[in-house]
């Protein structure tokens, strides 16, 4: 065991640095709290972390690699020559030609050279790529529990099924991102007892704003945002536009969305005929994005599948009323017609009535939503509730 | 008369269409050459040429080839390849723009041919020059994808086309039309040749426009968001918590399987909706023959075969009212049409249809196999193919 006066030695581990948005922003925040944090991974950019975060990339470029993988083997064996036999061997053993020789071992070598207390998977499917080399490492496994791995993927994909059944009771403890990922995860295995459920959060300062409402039927201004991916439900959100436009009634919508916009976005837009009324702006940075949420009257999230859709947590905390299905775990965040609006996934006629009712409200009752949505945040969301959930979780996990 | 077919690829075994469309007009006397973009040692019936190779990363093989088959092409039609190249500068490209288009028609360009035909509208970009310069003149098919979402997002894109063609030759009528608004001069001779069925292939159902109970409902088609099997998905889940007894099967494969598996698994419906993969013709008549309802709730179809064939097996046919699939049934004779995109409106219609009496829904399977044998019939087919190039 540990003192308490030592840090804890985190490994948040997501393949990639930097990872997605919301990892780095959990990179930040495990930072601030008094842990150690390892990032492993493959280096994709520069990056500054607080000097709490150290970093062990294992290069991309081949030559690099070679050079990298020789270089952590010889510290391996100067550290501790039994480790460095074991993990020769399991290596070879597990890789079936040189290329994924080095690929593996530029992948667990610096894990070794510099074992964590934790070793936090940040995307579950990991689990299934190196299960035999993640067990030379003596440290505590944690898993995060979020969207598609959990949610969809192991429906088509057997062997991942399979992986997760096999490996997640040997896990020592899952992050869940709402209540209903952990229900999703307990099928597969995870043990219920070992699951705690930690909701993301948002920027305190985004609390202050307070954008002016949507007046009592003035024309409505829309706007989603997300990738471009069909769980996102963008094809949902236009079939009701389409029923809004069929009833007279006068709106925007916005969509942003890195990328590419997908045939069938582009088909429906003509088919339907709401050029006018429809944009989609490819990809923005967040502190843009804050402003421009702040000029429209509506976030709608018509997603068929979510954990908890971090741009709704933040427009409630930036007093922009939100519209969301009743996916994933939106209802942990979103209580209808209390703070904001829920409707049944795949249904644009509701998003369609919904909207409409919304227009119809007086601004009192808008006012009040918004007030209630910030509360939502401020009681569930916070940075502060956040840093709470990782310590208890990785206190637990270590002392386990 | 000798026709050049130029096409993605050879037409495989399942292609019915085309491979038809190629028999037909090699039977009534012309001499077709179908020239694709890629090779394959499959053997063919037909005179097949396949472009020459475009390799992404070799860089060294394909400065040489292209320099060798430029060189060729230059020695074999030297007054072609001018003209072309010509033609081209002319039009707008640089002179590498200019020789690269010769060295993707390079295997047409030495032949001599009456008609350059299109199979699909996207076949055309780039080759709009082709027919001139060879003395020929220029077909093209419009099939769907082409015309209904090529040009979303290369807006444009058939502007030279127009310019040049002799003739039209589209699968229904709505693509016409939709091809008009693209700008398709309306004075350019156009025929409409309806994909057909043999109908011999497909057995008539023992006991045409029955329904069983648990209700069997049956769509073939690709798993793309085009053929729109989420509302179906949707709708299927209203029939079963209205109470319905009912088993959904899709026969088919394609990249959003995840999507519609993920929306069955939400929906609540993994025991009444089977996914089968793709089928050949065998077990596909099997399955027509099990089936009651055949649903298509297609966003946009050019005209779609599967609901042909399925009339021809004697099952209650329920499409969308997409694209071609309106000239397909005659909503109300031969089966019935509903709005796209609304499973409440599926679920109502099939819902109707399980309440008409019996003798109704006979009668309705029975008029959609004759006119099936009637207006859709290979027999039909060869007679317009033959006479598309006659006139």
């Amino acid at each position: 065991m540990k003192r308490l006066s030592e840090k804890l030695k985190i490994a948040v581990y997501s393949g990639n640095i930097p990872s997605t948005t919301f990892i780095e922003n959990l990179i930040e925040v495990l930072s601030e709290d008094g842990f150690e944090i390892f990032l492993f991974g493959k280096k994709k950019k520069e990056m500054r972390y607080n000097e709490n975060v150290k970093l062990f990339p294992t290069p991309v470029s081949e030559i690099k690699l070679v050079y990298f993988v020789l270089k952590e083997f010889l510290i391996l064996f100067l550290k501790s020559p039994h480790l460095f036999k074991k993990c020769f061997g399991e290596v070879r053993e597990k890789s079936r030609n040189i290329k994924i020789f080095f690929r593996n071992a530029g992948f667990i070598l610096p894990v070794l050279n510099h074992q964590p207390d934790i070793f936090h998977i940040q995307w579950a499917k990991t689990v299934e790529q190196n299960p035999e080399l993640f067990r030379l490492l003596k440290c505590k496994f944690a898993v995060s529990l979020r969207g598609a791995h959990i949610n969809y993927s192991p429906l088509t994909d057997k062997s991942l099924d399979k992986a997760y059944r096999k490996y997640f009771p040997e896990i020592d403890g899952f992050h869940a991102v709402s209540e209903a990922i952990s229900a999703e995860a307990v099928k597969y295995g995870a043990d219920k007892n070992r699951i705690s459920v930690i909701h993301s959060s948002v920027k305190d300062e985004l609390l202050d704003l307070n954008p002016e409402v949507h007046k009592k039927g003035s024309k409505v201004e829309l706007i989603s945002v997300g990738r471009h991916h069909w769980k996102k439900g963008y094809h949902y959100a236009l079939d009701a536009m389409k029923i809004l436009k069929d009833e007279g009634v006068k709106f925007t919508y916005t969509i942003i969305a890195q990328g590419e916009i997908p045939e069938e976005l582009l088909f429906m837009i003509d088919d339907y005929k709401i050029e006018n009324e429809i944009r989609i702006i490819n990809g923005m940075p967040n502190d843009e994005l804050i402003d421009l949420l702040q000029t429209k009257h509506m976030l709608l999230l018509p997603s068929v599948e979510e954990g908890i859709a971090n741009v709704v947590l933040e427009a409630m905390a930036a007093g922009i009323p939100v519209m969301t299905t009743d996916c994933g775990g939106m209802k942990e965040a979103v209580a209808d017609r209390y703070s904001g609006y829920v409707v049944p996934v795949r249904n644009a006629r509701s998003i369609a009535a919904k909207v409409k009712e919304f227009i119809s409200e007086e601004s009192d009752v808008k006012r009040e939503l918004i007030r209630n949505a910030k509360m939502t945040v401020r009681k569930e969301f916070t940075r502060e509730k956040q840093r709470a959930g990782f310590r208890n979780f990785y206190e637990n996990v270590y002392g386990k | 008369m000798r026709i050049g077919m130029v096409l993605p690829e050879a037409p495989q075994y399942s292609e019915t269409f085309f491979n038809y469309k190629i028999k037909c007009l090699k039977e009534s006397g012309y001499d077709v050459t179908v020239f694709s973009g890629k090779r394959s040692k499959n053997k063919y019936f037909y005179k097949h040429i396949a472009a020459y190779p475009v390799y992404k990363n070799k860089k060294f093989r394909q400065s040489i080839l292209f320099i060798s088959v430029i060189i060729k092409t230059f020695v074999t039609s030297p007054y072609r390849s001018v003209k072309l190249a010509g033609k081209e500068i002319k039009d707008g490209s640089s002179f590498i723009g200019a020789v690269k288009i010769l060295y993707m028609n390079a295997h047409i360009i030495t032949h001599n041919l009456d008609w350059i035909h299109f199979g699909y509208a996207t076949m055309s970009l780039n080759r709009e020059n082709l027919a001139e310069v060879m003395n020929a003149k220029t077909g093209v098919s419009f099939r769907g994808y082409d015309i209904n979402i090529y040009p979303l997002k290369n807006p444009g894109c058939y502007k030279k086309l127009w310019g040049k063609l002799d003739k039209v030759h589209s699968i229904s009528d709505y693509l016409y039309s939709k091809a008009l608004k693209l700008g398709l001069p309306g004075e350019i001779p156009y025929r409409k040749i309806s994909p057909a069925v043999d109908t011999a292939l497909f057995k008539f159902k023992s006991d045409p426009g029955s329904i069983k109970s648990p209700l069997r409902i049956l769509t073939i088609g690709r798993l793309s968001w085009i053929k729109n099997l989420e509302t179906a998905i949707s709708a299927i889940k209203i029939l079963k918590e209205g109470g319905t007894d009912v088993v959904y099967t899709i026969v088919g494969f394609g990249s959003e399987y995840e999507r519609l598996k993920f929306a069955v698994y939400q929906s609540g419906l993994e025991e009444n909706v089977i996914f089968s993969g793709k089928k050949d013709h065998k077990e596909i008549t099997k399955i027509m023959n099990e089936s009651d309802i055949y649903l298509q709730p297609s966003y946009q179809e050019g005209f779609c075969v599967s609901v042909l064939e399925a009339q021809a097996s004697g099952l209650l046919c329920i499409v969308s009212d997409a694209g071609g699939l309106k000239e397909n049934i005659i909503d109300g004779e031969t089966g019935w049409i509903m709005p796209k995109r609304d499973p409440e409106a599926i679920a109502e219609k099939i819902r109707e249809v399980m309440n008409l009496p019996e003798e109704k829904r006979k009668e309705t399977a029975k008029r959609a196999r004759i006119r099936v044998e009637k207006e859709f019939s290979l027999e039909d087919q060869k007679k317009k193919f033959s006479e598309f190039f006659k006139d």
